[in-house]
């Protein structure tokens, strides 16, 4: 028996000199092949991201340039004379009186008094058009703010209307046959003589962040839809974090594995894939037609977006949860922590990196978020910035789908400078999630 | 009774060092069997040759012991051995002690054989003598039997056999006694017998010794030092 | 030597044993070899048997811990050591479909009774784990877990004494005194292992159970654990659960032997490890399947 032993083992290792060679030489061949199917795939991968890095340009690129003139805005410099006649206001008006005074009449005055030889009824409408509709409410702010203005000659700067602004970009083609033209010969004539006193000037475009929507375009600003976007994502914030991270909690440490959690799982998973057009359907069939709520309002629009992100939150939340390793939950359970301690004390704060994370997503994708807000009838032409979470509002992705339906060239130029805020905002929003991230990730 | 198995382990390599140290030994008793035989046959054929070849065996077998120390020492280092294994290497190292000791005494016969060489008439305590040896002789065959097939109640028979050795070697040294008293021109031959008798007893208590050895090896029992019927009532 | 009947069981280290049932195995093992008893045991495991769902894990054990003793448990891979380590702190509740038969007694009281919480048991009889667990906080915090957890200080210096004596039994304190703040994560293995034994300590259990403490570790820390875990004897009662035939040869008084969720053998270390009387345990410690 001792012997058989001694000798298998030696017959157990026969010398193969011969096959070590063959496999050298086998190995060697199929290697040419090897690393080139890994240059290729290395290839594949640097093509891919170079022509989805070149289309990312090409986006923001041609964004950035159709965008980048709607911050700048043209002023016209007028010494506008405030006497009460042409205001039509009576001794010691009132507040209501200001507001509704005849502005306008000022300002055609002044532009008349620039080109006395202006007489005819059509020249002095095309030359009313350079100063913008909105220049007025202007005036309005300025006189309401400081009654005593009334009486005195002011020298303002006044938007320049959308043909003229347009014109002093060069938007407008002047080899174009005069008829076919909106800007007409005198009008150039005109504006090149303000031009020469320099009477015209560019400036940053304050509007644009200082008002609401607007008819015209040198006066539509994004300010209305900025805070309604804010308002509206508050709301979804507020309602649907701490939903999501209960219900997370719930199901990953408490809930009982059994099919009725499964069900609910699955449902979950589900509604993360919902187009989001349904839950505007929802919103309005229930919130707006059930509860009565307003219409645009942003409250509605953040219950509708809240319905659209907690299932995204509560999934990135389920992961970041069980990600935390059992080796914690052990350490903690073992030293003698309640379930409730366990995961409040440790399992959640090491989970809430993950959490933020999912949650700035979720609410990024919120952010972007239109076809629900249509239903809702967050589409609505609404000037006022809103204050209140009832107050009719839009919001900024809905503002921009809005603006690119319009035909002036002022409103092109806005909508891309609305799409550069909005992923401006965006970005930022990424860049605290990539910051939440690298300051609370522990290891372990 | 328990049977003893040193094969079987996951690391076949242990086998392979156990079974080879093993074998060793088993070499090491075949030759030191062998020396004793050589030895005896030295004195009683009062044959220097063979004394002197004994006398030469005799290194062969503290290489033997030297070898197997190493190897001892060289699995307990590196393989750690536990339980059955750890006795086995105990074993070994003790048994091949009383081998080598066995050897020794066997190389002291050789040596009386040499020295005896020159004499012509045989006296008649040397039946005696061949029958002691040829007792001893089959006391060791009988052990190193026993450790080979590691067979305790083997090792038990043979062990008890001990004290039958010790009472013929008392009778064999009273028998001595009485024909130097007879014969005081006998004394110095008788007294070299009576070397050759004492190292005859040794033998057979190394022999005694390792059969304890392997009743420890298969039943993890250290049974020296006891009654040895009691042991055996109790083990088998 | 006849090689046919010697070891009958040898085939029991497939996993799957394709022609007897485990159940069938395990009845075939016979009793337990050794004494299960000890004169005032600590902790009392009495006809235990674990399920997980329908798989039975644990037949029916008996075993003593006592104290100041450090009682070791081995075992191949499955035999179900492990499990009956974590019914001895409940860790085992944490597994819903894990159900447990039985008595397992603490000072005699049942520890699966309805009176006895699980969180106040966890306090008494603490665990350290396999891997080195520390949170990712300070090491201050890490031992100061535990007593804030159960209230055993009365302010802020108490809690600092608490600390730095449990660092100290730990053997940790003088590595670790002149950055208490630093995180628990940043030490090497070894240290963090020990300090998860001082956070154990500090909540003053009488039992501690370690699940394989050392695999994790190199040699040198590993006999730096084992050297702590012989001076811990004095105060309390260990059960190690080891993979290393050795280190239980090393640090504990007593082994037990498990297979397949019978424990098979249990007796003085020194004689499983010289001379073991069940076949399986025979086979296992010199290295024969397993």
């Amino acid at each position: 028996m001792n012997n058989d032993s001694l000798e298998s083992t030696s017959e157990a290792i026969p010398p193969e000199t011969t096959m070590v060679s063959d496999t050298t030489e086998k190995v060697r061949k199929s290697l040419g092949r090897r690393y080139a199917r890994e240059k290729r795939f290395k290839l594949f991968g640097v093509i891919a991201i170079t022509a989805s890095l070149s289309f990312l340009a090409v986006l923001i690129i041609s964004i950035t340039i159709r965008g980048l003139p709607a911050f700048k805005q043209t002023f016209l410099n007028l010494d506008v004379t405030l006497d009460a006649d042409t205001l039509d206001l009576g001794e010691n008006p009132d507040q209501d009186a200001l507001r509704k005074a005849n502005y306008n009449g000022a300002i055609k005055n002044s532009l008349l008094e620039l080109f006395p030889d202006v007489k005819k009824r059509k020249e002095k409408k095309a030359l009313y058009k350079f100063v913008s509709n909105g220049g007025q409410y202007d005036l309005q702010a300025k006189v309401m703010a400081d009654p005593t203005l009334i009486g005195q000659t002011i020298n303002v700067w006044l938007p320049v209307g959308d043909d003229a602004s347009g014109y002093l970009r060069g938007h407008i083609d002047t080899s174009v046959p005069e008829k076919k033209r909106r800007f007409k010969n005198n009008q150039i004539t005109w504006i090149e003589e303000l031009r020469a006193d320099n009477k015209v000037q560019t400036k940053f475009n304050r509007t644009f962040f200082s008002r609401g929507d607007s008819r015209e375009p040198e006066m539509a600003g994004i300010k209305g839809s900025l805070f309604g976007s804010i308002l509206t994502l508050m709301v979804t914030l507020v309602l649907s974090f701490p939903i999501a991270v209960a219900t997370a909690i719930y199901l990953e440490e408490f809930a009982p594995k059994n099919r009725w959690t499964d069900i609910i799982e699955v449902n979950i998973n589900n509604l993360a894939a919902v187009p989001s057009i349904v839950f505007g359907l929802l919103g309005l069939a229930i919130f707006i037609n059930f509860f009565n709520l307003p219409r645009s309002a942003p409250i509605v629009g953040g219950l509708v977006l809240s319905l659209m992100t907690l299932p995204t939150i509560i999934i990135s939340a389920r992961a970041a949860l069980k990600s935390v390793p059992p080796s914690i939950r052990d350490a903690a359970l073992g030293l003698g922590a309640s379930n409730l301690q366990v995961v409040f004390h440790h399992v959640l704060p090491l989970a809430m990196p993950g959490i933020l994370t999912g949650t700035i997503i979720g609410m990024a994708q919120a952010l972007g978020e239109t076809a629900p807000l249509l239903m809702i009838g967050m589409v609505a032409f609404i000037v006022d910035v809103p204050n209140a979470l009832t107050d009719p509002a839009t919001v900024l992705p809905v503002q921009i789908f809005q603006w690119a339906d319009l035909p002036e060239k002022g409103f092109v130029e806005k909508t891309s400078a609305a799409i550069m805020v909005l992923l401006g905002v965006l970005i930022a929003m990424n860049a605290i999630a990539v910051l939440l991230r690298r300051k609370f990730e522990r290891k372990w | 009774m328990r049977t003893f198995n040193p094969e079987g382990h996951t690391a076949h390599a242990f086998d392979v060092e156990l079974n080879d140290v093993k074998h060793k030994v088993m070499t090491m008793g075949g030759l030191v069997e062998s020396m004793v035989h050589n030895g005896l046959q030295a004195v009683l054929a009062m044959d220097e040759s063979l004394g002197l070849q004994v006398m030469e065996d005799d290194h062969q077998a503290n290489q033997f012991e030297l070898d197997i120390d190493e190897d001892c020492t060289r699995i307990l280092a590196r393989r750690q051995p536990a339980a059955s294994d750890l006795r086995l290497v105990i074993t070994i190292i003790k048994t091949i002690t009383d081998l080598e000791r066995i050897g020794d005494e066997a190389e002291k016969l050789g040596r009386i054989g040499v020295k005896l060489s020159g004499e012509s008439n045989v006296p008649t305590y040397y039946n005696d003598l061949h029958h002691l040896g040829e007792h001893v002789k089959g006391m060791l065959r009988d052990a190193l039997d026993a450790f080979t097939r590691m067979d305790v109640e083997a090792a038990f028979h043979t062990a008890a056999r001990d004290e039958a050795i010790d009472k013929e070697y008392a009778n064999f040294s009273r028998l001595l006694i009485s024909h130097m008293m007879e014969n005081p021109a006998n004394i110095s031959h008788a007294l070299d017998v009576s070397w050759c008798a004492r190292s005859l007893e040794r033998i057979a208590d190394h022999a005694c010794n390792i059969c304890e050895y392997v009743i420890y090896l298969v039943e993890g029992k250290d049974i020296r030092h006891s009654n040895l019927d009691e042991m055996r009532k109790k083990l088998l | 030597m006849n090689k046919e009947n010697t070891v009958p069981a040898l085939d029991l280290e497939q996993d799957t044993p394709t022609e007897q049932t485990i159940e069938e195995i395990v009845a075939s093992l016979g009793d337990t070899v050794g004494q299960t008893r000890v004169d005032n045991p600590k902790m009392s495991v009495s006809n235990v048997d674990v399920f997980y769902a329908d798989k039975q894990a644990i037949f029916g054990v008996d075993l003593d811990i006592a104290n100041n003793e450090v009682i070791s448990m081995i075992g191949p891979s499955g035999c179900g050591k492990s499990t009956l380590l974590r019914c001895l702190n409940r860790m085992n509740d944490t597994i819903p479909i894990c159900r447990v038969t039985g008595d397992i007694t603490l000072d005699g009281e049942g520890i699966y009774s309805k009176d006895t919480d699980p969180v106040l048991l966890r306090a008494r009889v603490g665990m350290v784990f396999q891997k080195p667990n520390p949170f990712p906080k300070s090491i201050y915090e890490n031992v100061a877990y535990g007593p804030r957890l159960h209230g055993l200080n009365r302010n802020r210096a108490d809690l600092d004494d608490i600390v730095v004596n449990s660092l100290r039994k730990a053997g940790i304190y003088e590595e670790v005194k002149n950055r208490l703040d630093d995180a628990g994560t940043s030490l090497s293995g070894g240290q963090q292992q020990r300090l998860c034994i001082a956070r154990t300590i500090a909540c003053s259990p009488e039992v501690i159970l370690m699940d394989e403490p050392c695999s994790a570790l190199d040699p040198i820390a590993t006999a730096k654990i084992e050297e702590l875990i012989d001076e811990l004897r004095e105060n309390y009662a260990i059960a190690i659960v080891t993979h290393s035939m050795q280190q239980a040869a090393r640090v504990s008084q007593r082994t037990a032997y498990f297979h397949l969720g019978k424990l098979v053998e249990v007796g003085d270390t020194d004689t499983i490890f010289t001379n073991p009387r069940h076949e399986l345990t025979e086979n296992y410690i010199t290295g024969r399947f397993g």
